[in-house]
């Protein structure tokens, strides 16, 4: 079970997500790039890891599988020292290789999906890009912020707990036929 | 809900392993006696990582937009004149 500090930095993350997140940054950032700026790292360096570890800090937090055991900016600087030790290491194999944007986190999925899985899930990604803006927020506010169906409902304009969990499965079907007919018609013409 | 709905709320509760999930047995039985069920439960699954995806990328321009409010404008400049 998380401790109280990891509840209730979840509960601040779903409550308003960009005070909490501001919050963080700004106690955390400087720390970071501090760091980073005596080992090697330029500015863009430090705000690049130092957002990958916000993004890990983010996910174990609403994820429920966060402990703390010292502040959460503490355990920024911890898991960015990490990140960074692991680009200098990459950085050392391929010198002349530069890093992608989101260059981690696609690596983080990346490691947990087949190869076979990697091809289909950038297509997703690209038919979400096409949903409507409405489907798009109530899909990621469910299953990537993990916000409870109450406050999607209510930031919605949904009547109900039960109209917005119709709306989400509504929004997923219509994703899924996109996703269904992109690859019938490439099977097809292949 | 609609019939298709209602598969897809199955198909999620066993993925995302919510308490309403079928026990190991009956979902067994289930993709037994539905030929569809575990391709559909594929695709299903491919969503949700395409949906992961996609959060991390939102959530990723969400705190560069953080940033150039507590990092842009005057303050970037000011930072290039007199670095902390």
């Amino acid at each position: 079970m998380p401790a109280p500090a990891a509840t209730a930095l979840r509960d601040a993350l779903l409550a308003d997500r960009e005070q909490a997140l501001t919050r963080l940054y700004r106690r955390a950032f400087p720390l970071v790039r501090r760091y980073m700026g005596g080992h090697g790292g330029t500015d863009q360096d430090a705000q690049d890891v130092f957002q990958d570890a916000l993004v890990v800090l983010y996910e174990q937090a609403v994820g429920g599988t966060l402990v703390l055991t010292a502040s959460a900016s503490t355990y920024l600087v911890g898991i960015a020292r990490n990140l960074w030790h692991h680009e200098q290491r990459r950085r050392a194999r391929l010198p002349h290789e530069a890093l992608p944007d989101d260059a981690d986190p696609l690596a983080a999925l990346a490691a947990e999906e087949s190869d076979d899985a990697i091809e289909p899930t950038f297509a997703v990604l690209d038919y979400v890009a096409r949903l409507g803006e409405k489907c798009r927020n109530v899909l990621l506010a469910f299953y990537y912020f993990q916000q409870p169906l109450t406050q999607i409902a209510e930031a919605n304009g949904y009547r109900s707990v039960r109209s917005a969990t119709v709306q989400k499965f509504k929004c997923l079907e219509r994703l899924r036929n996109s996703v269904r007919a992109a690859f019938h018609s490439e099977v097809l013409y292949r | 809900m609609r019939p298709e709905l209602e598969r897809l709320q199955l198909i999620e509760q066993q993925i995302l392993n919510t308490p309403a999930a079928l026990s190991a047995e009956d979902w067994t039985v289930r993709l037994l006696v539905d030929g569809e069920l575990a391709a559909d439960a594929e695709t299903q699954q491919q969503l949700y990582h395409g949906l992961r995806l996609a959060g991390r990328q939102q959530l990723r321009q969400e705190l560069r937009q953080i940033h150039a409010q507590l990092y842009g404008g005057w303050r970037a400049w000011l930072r290039r004149i007199w670095p902390m």
